[in-house]
């Protein structure tokens, strides 16, 4: 009986996994396979992909196209750590004092997405533009040349806009369903405000806290269209060097070459993140999960 | 009156901002243009330019707007077509009001228009196994050859398209297509020099003159971002082809465009004409698109476009049937509509480029044709200054120059 029932089961699980299992091995696995078996092939004469193996792409990637990495790596952590900086104030906030609004602070982080992101981007150039706070401040301050489109601030502003929900909305359902009555007990037995904050409140905003860095950091390594809208074309990101060798050159063994290091580089440090948080919390002495 | 200026703004609009080789300004605008017609419960958006064009076309025309309506009888006998067309262009690339007029006269009631943002990535897409999504497209003619050879695109059956006979003859047996198989001439253009003579003083007629001035004009630069058309710059600057691929001639040539890096305000396709606009870019190396705006409004009517004198590249779309196209009757009956004089004049009116249909120009307002961002004077075409493009974008030298280029713009 329980042998048939348990086999029942297996094979019910087995059946409903069966849609994701085959989404992912189609749209994940396949691409990143092929991805990889490009990356050590020739380039056709009029572009594409001609077979063969070399591992000249990526000797070539080391020697001359670092540093988009590197720009795109600085965008997105400082990116990153910016999204924390204003997310976990504003995520405890809603959660704990909001009252009554929070429905309605929701809401407003969640109306920008009724527009496409592309022209939340477009109207980034008017705001920041020569007709508006580029030229303001360009105007007080005399500064003729003074512009902040088509510099890095411009590009860290439009990432940090672009993706700032994403870092709140997970920080906020975890932080929500903490326990009020922790943080009162935790004054109670004479911890102040930071002690109370570091000890009760940020190991509960933990889950919280990786899940939105990596929703925000991953999207930032490999965006294309903020750098390439606020940035003007001067702030060349490993999105931009894509396109320029996929598209522009249609080397396909190149780009391939760079998105598997680009795919390398995101699963190390998201791995070396999630164990450097990880490593803090077991070590505390204090433990509340 | 509202209404008057609502259809003069979306005119203007569709005639500054719609760049055929910018599909985000183009979905932008397009999206915005959607909004502004939805607030105002307008469907005037569409029918703005024809009723705006009419009164001024020139009433030597009005014969020729005769034959045209005579040409709209069938002139061979109309096969019913499959009901679909499924199209594959440059965004906003056509008179919204000839694509109801089509659906309408051969009642397609499914028309879907998908966009590319360069022949790029059209062609990759097809090597990329897209064929057999679309029926028609309109790459540009140097990349006919190519498409041919991958076997993505196929010959026309000119017997069902009569029309084509009002092409322009320059257009025909040109290197990319010598028996003129594969593909209609659909519109064409030059790439040049932008320059707002308010701010910048000094003559610049060609493109050495172009990169003499560049330093004094640092941070106030705007360049498309395109690399078969910023090599022009330099290599004609030199004095050679600009599909040169000959490594010594494209060393020189990486020398100017290096220097020219760190004064490049931006690299961009979609918006030049917005930087020149607000005076943030005073001197460009840009295509036509949205130029024609400028000089027109009184604010910014000291928007000047060049056609260098030491030579340029011209550009020609054409009109593509795909391989294996899944509605060839459709196909071939719009390649044929789109000829009509009357539509291609329209066509012309709306896209702002310039047609080789010799027919549709009699159509066409005289100011549009004397329009040297529109159309090219003859003279200039005949004095050979003018080059057609060659697809070497996979050229080993050229990439790796346009790459060191790319990444080294603003960067002192």
């Amino acid at each position: 009986m329980t042998a048939r029932s348990s086999r029942r089961a297996r094979l019910l699980t087995g059946v409903l996994l069966l849609p994701a299992s085959l989404w992912y091995l189609l749209l994940l696995v396949a691409p990143i396979v092929i991805i990889v078996v490009f990356s050590f092939g020739n380039s056709g004469p009029t572009g594409g992909y001609a077979g063969g193996f070399t591992t000249d792409h990526y000797a070539d990637l080391i020697a001359n196209n670092i540093d988009p990495l590197i720009t795109s790596l600085r965008l997105s952590v400082i990116g990153t750590v910016l999204c924390l900086l204003v997310g976990l104030p504003l995520a405890y906030y809603i959660a704990t004092r909001a009252g009554r609004r929070k429905g309605l602070f929701i809401v407003l982080l969640v109306v920008p997405f009724w527009t496409s992101f592309l022209i939340r981007t477009y109207a980034w150039l008017t705001i920041l533009g020569p007709e508006g706070l580029g030229g303001f401040i360009g105007g007080i301050t005399g500064d003729d040349s003074f512009r902040i489109l088509g510099t890095d601030w411009a590009v860290q502003l439009g990432l940090v806009y672009g993706y700032l929900p994403l870092m709140v909305f997970p920080l906020y359902v975890t932080l929500e369903r903490m326990d009020r009555t922790l943080v009162e007990a935790s004054k109670d037995l004479g911890a102040g405000r930071w002690a109370t904050f570091r000890q009760i409140t940020l190991p509960i905003a933990l889950p919280g806290l990786i899940t939105g860095s990596i929703l925000v950091f991953i999207p930032m390594m490999g965006e294309y269209v903020i750098p390439n809208i606020l940035g003007y074309g001067r702030v060349f990101t490993v999105g931009s060097s894509l396109v320029l060798t996929f598209l522009e050159s249609r080397d396909w063994p190149g780009g391939s070459a760079q998105a598997v290091v680009l795919v390398a580089i995101m699963l190390v440090s998201v791995t070396f993140y999630v164990w450097f948080i990880n490593r803090g919390r077991r070590g505390r002495d204090v433990s509340i999960l | 009156m509202a209404d008057q200026d609502l259809d003069s703004i979306l005119r203007r609009m569709s005639q500054t901002q719609v760049n055929r080789r910018g599909f985000m300004a183009g979905g932008a605008m397009a999206g915005m243009a959607a909004l502004v017609a939805a607030c105002t419960g307008g469907s005037k958006a569409t029918d703005a330019p024809a009723s705006a064009a009419a009164p001024s076309t020139p009433p030597a025309s009005a014969a020729a707007s005769e034959m045209a309506a005579a040409s709209v009888e069938p002139v061979f006998s109309q096969e019913p077509t499959e009901g679909h067309l499924w199209m594959y262009n440059w965004s906003d690339y056509i008179d919204p009001g000839n694509i109801k007029e089509f659906q309408k006269r051969y009642a397609v009631d499914d028309w879907t228009y998908d966009t590319y943002a360069s022949n790029e990535e059209l062609l990759t897409k097809l090597q990329a196994g897209a064929g057999g999504q679309w029926d028609v497209g309109a790459p540009t003619a140097e990349f006919t050859p190519a498409l041919v050879q991958g076997g993505f695109i196929q010959k026309i059956d000119w017997s069902k398209v009569p029309n084509a006979k009002y092409i322009d003859k320059q257009f025909k047996g040109l290197w990319w297509d010598p028996k003129d198989e594969y593909q209609m001439p659909k519109d064409w253009g030059t790439t040049g020099i932008a320059v707002r003579t308010k701010y910048v003083t000094e003559d610049v007629s060609s493109w050495k003159n172009f990169f003499d001035v560049a330093p004094k004009y640092s941070g106030k630069i705007v360049i498309v971002d395109s690399p078969g058309d910023v090599f022009v710059a330099p290599l004609k600057a030199l004095g050679y082809s600009l599909n040169s691929v000959d490594p010594t001639e494209l060393s020189k040539a990486r020398d100017l465009l290096m220097a020219l890096a760190p004064h490049v305000l931006a690299l961009d396709s979609d918006q030049y004409q917005k930087k020149l606009q607000t005076g943030e870019a005073v001197l460009g190396l840009t295509w036509t698109g949205g130029l024609d705006g400028l000089i027109q409004d009184p604010k910014t009517a000291d928007t000047k476009y060049i056609i260098p004198s030491d030579g340029t590249l011209y550009w020609l779309d054409t009109w593509v049937i795909f391989a294996n196209p899944p509605h060839p009757i459709a196909a071939h009956a719009f390649l044929n509509f789109i000829e009509e004089p009357a539509i291609q004049a329209q066509e012309t009116i709306t896209n702002a480029y310039a047609t080789p249909n010799d027919e549709a120009k009699k159509l066409v307002p005289q100011k549009i044709l004397d329009d040297p961002t529109i159309f090219v004077p003859q003279a200039i075409f005949d004095s050979g200054l003018l080059e057609s493009a060659k697809d070497v974008s996979t050229d080993k030298n050229r990439v790796a120059i346009w790459k060191e280029f790319k990444s080294s713009i603003g960067k002192k």
